[in-house]
């Protein structure tokens, strides 16, 4: 009896940390240039494909913040095209204990954007839904504070 | 012996030189590369700013700058905003403009200093003027044009970075913008200033990762002075000519042994893609002028006991002239 309740005590930790991990992953999102920004901003149109169609203004922004710096953007239309802030993907698995934190609920990465105000669009496909929005990222700050905390190399930093 | 003697020697000096490529920089800091704007050839042949000299019946055309900076608005606040974006780097960029005044200003004042008791004026050799010109270790060039279609205009942008004596690519950004109806040309400058911009300071930035990783690039020149001494790069030191010498001295003192002897005969030697160490073995930074004041140290040591003089060329290029000062 004991060894059974040590089980599924075993079974439901498993479960809960699980779901935690799913909790932090990243959604599927997509990421379109959108013109010029203001001088250290990006423009961009962030959406979210969910199974829900209330994703939260974070969330966005948490995905808006993810795809600037890990996968870049591109608009063929405005003939534009950024590359990834951080320079490349494996930045991300190198400092995985800054960024859980940073891409964490609550977390700092948020502050960064700002959405512009009525362009949220939902659109059903199929049995999910695609969340846009427009937003700024404050892009100049977000790498400052990046160098700052040694996460990412300055012009400046082998001088 | 006297081959064993040189090759502790050199083997010492190229220690001392490598153990400190990655020296931490908590003694000093590498010195920074000066970054300059200046307008593309092709920019300022469009755009009539070219100066035309007859050269013995063959037609010179170079650019004039000073012309380009007092007449075009667009050029202006083109290289300004250029600048305003690498100063956010915290990489502030070498004006031309200022450094154009500057040169006006120096040799304006040099030619009416005279010295209070014998009237002399400054000394100055041809080679002193020659190398007194606006220069910077890497050169940005920056090139615009209005594209019309009807009444739609858009603006092809190019930004290209350039090594001044590697003459390497080391970054360039180019593209055309969103055509527009209503967007002035300043505007759409401006837009693929900022557009263009972080694209162009990442290959930057990789490029200053390379020369953390793997060393300063420069390049570094032995000459001989025709002074009658006969002395000649193919003069033999305990049977090893004197051009084996320094090519063994460049092997063991470059970081990884890199470096690369393009042109060689018994007067000169050209090394290209020399990779020195960022820091001295005092923890201080490491130069071309110390690369080659290395050299000439060594070569004036016994058994060479060879005078030379290091002439500079920025912080990239030196020539170490063999046979007197």
């Amino acid at each position: 009896m004991r060894k059974l309740a040590i089980i599924i005590l075993a079974l439901f930790t498993v479960c809960a940390f699980s779901m935690e991990a799913k909790d932090k992953a990243m959604p599927e999102y997509e990421l379109v240039g959108n013109g010029t920004g203001a001088q250290g901003t990006y423009l961009i149109t962030v959406s979210v494909i969910s199974k829900k169609k209330d994703v939260s203004n974070a969330e966005l922004a948490r995905c808006a913040v993810h795809g600037v710096l890990f996968r870049g953007f591109a608009n063929k239309d405005k003939r534009q095209s950024q590359k990834p802030l951080a320079g490349s993907p494996s930045v991300e698995a190198s400092h995985p204990d800054f960024f859980n934190s940073f891409f964490a609920e609550g977390g700092p990465c948020a502050s960064y954007v700002s959405e512009v105000s009525g362009s949220r669009q939902v659109i059903k496909a199929g049995k999910q839904y695609k969340v846009s929005a427009t937003v700024t990222v404050n892009k100049d700050q977000l790498r400052r504070d990046l160098e700052d905390a040694g996460i990412i190399k300055g012009l400046n930093s082998a001088f | 012996m006297l081959s064993g003697i040189r090759n502790i020697l050199a083997a010492a000096t190229g220690l001392l030189l490598l153990t400190v490529t990655a020296a931490p920089a908590s003694h000093a800091q590498a010195k920074k590369p000066t970054i300059m704007v200046v307008p593309d050839d092709a920019w300022c042949t469009a755009n009539g700013y070219i100066i035309e000299t007859d050269n013995q019946g063959k037609t010179t055309r170079t650019p004039d700058y000073e012309r380009a900076l007092q007449e075009n608005i667009d050029l202006v606040t083109t290289i300004t905003k250029i600048g305003e974006l690498m100063n956010e780097r915290q990489f502030p960029l070498k004006d031309l403009s200022t450094v154009i005044k500057n040169l006006n200003r120096n040799a304006a004042e040099d030619e009416m200093l005279v010295s209070r008791t014998s009237g002399a004026s400054l000394a100055e050799t041809p080679y002193d003027r020659v190398i007194t010109r606006a220069k910077a270790d890497i050169i940005v060039e920056v090139l615009w044009r209005v594209n019309t279609t009807g009444p739609k205009r858009s603006i092809t942008y190019q930004l290209k970075g350039v090594d001044a004596y590697s003459g390497k690519n080391i970054a360039s950004a180019e593209g055309t913008g969103a055509p527009s109806f209503s967007a002035e040309i300043p505007v759409l400058i401006e837009e693929a200033v900022l557009e263009k911009m972080d694209g162009f300071t990442s290959q930057l930035q990789s490029h200053f990762d390379d020369m953390v990783e793997n060393g300063r690039e420069v390049v570094l020149n032995v000459r001989v002075f025709d002074n009658g001494s006969g002395l000649s790069l193919e003069d033999e030191y305990d049977g090893e000519e004197l051009a084996e010498i320094i090519d063994s001295w460049m092997a063991q003192n470059t970081v990884n042994h890199r470096f690369n002897l393009s042109d060689q005969t018994e007067n000169l030697m050209n090394f290209e893609q020399v990779r020195i160490p960022l820091y001295r073995p005092n923890g201080n930074p490491m130069d071309t002028r110390h690369f080659a004041n290395s050299l000439r140290k060594f070569l004036g040591a016994a058994p060479y006991n060879i005078t030379s003089k290091v002439v500079t060329k920025g912080l990239g290029r030196a020539d170490v002239i063999l046979g007197e000062k």
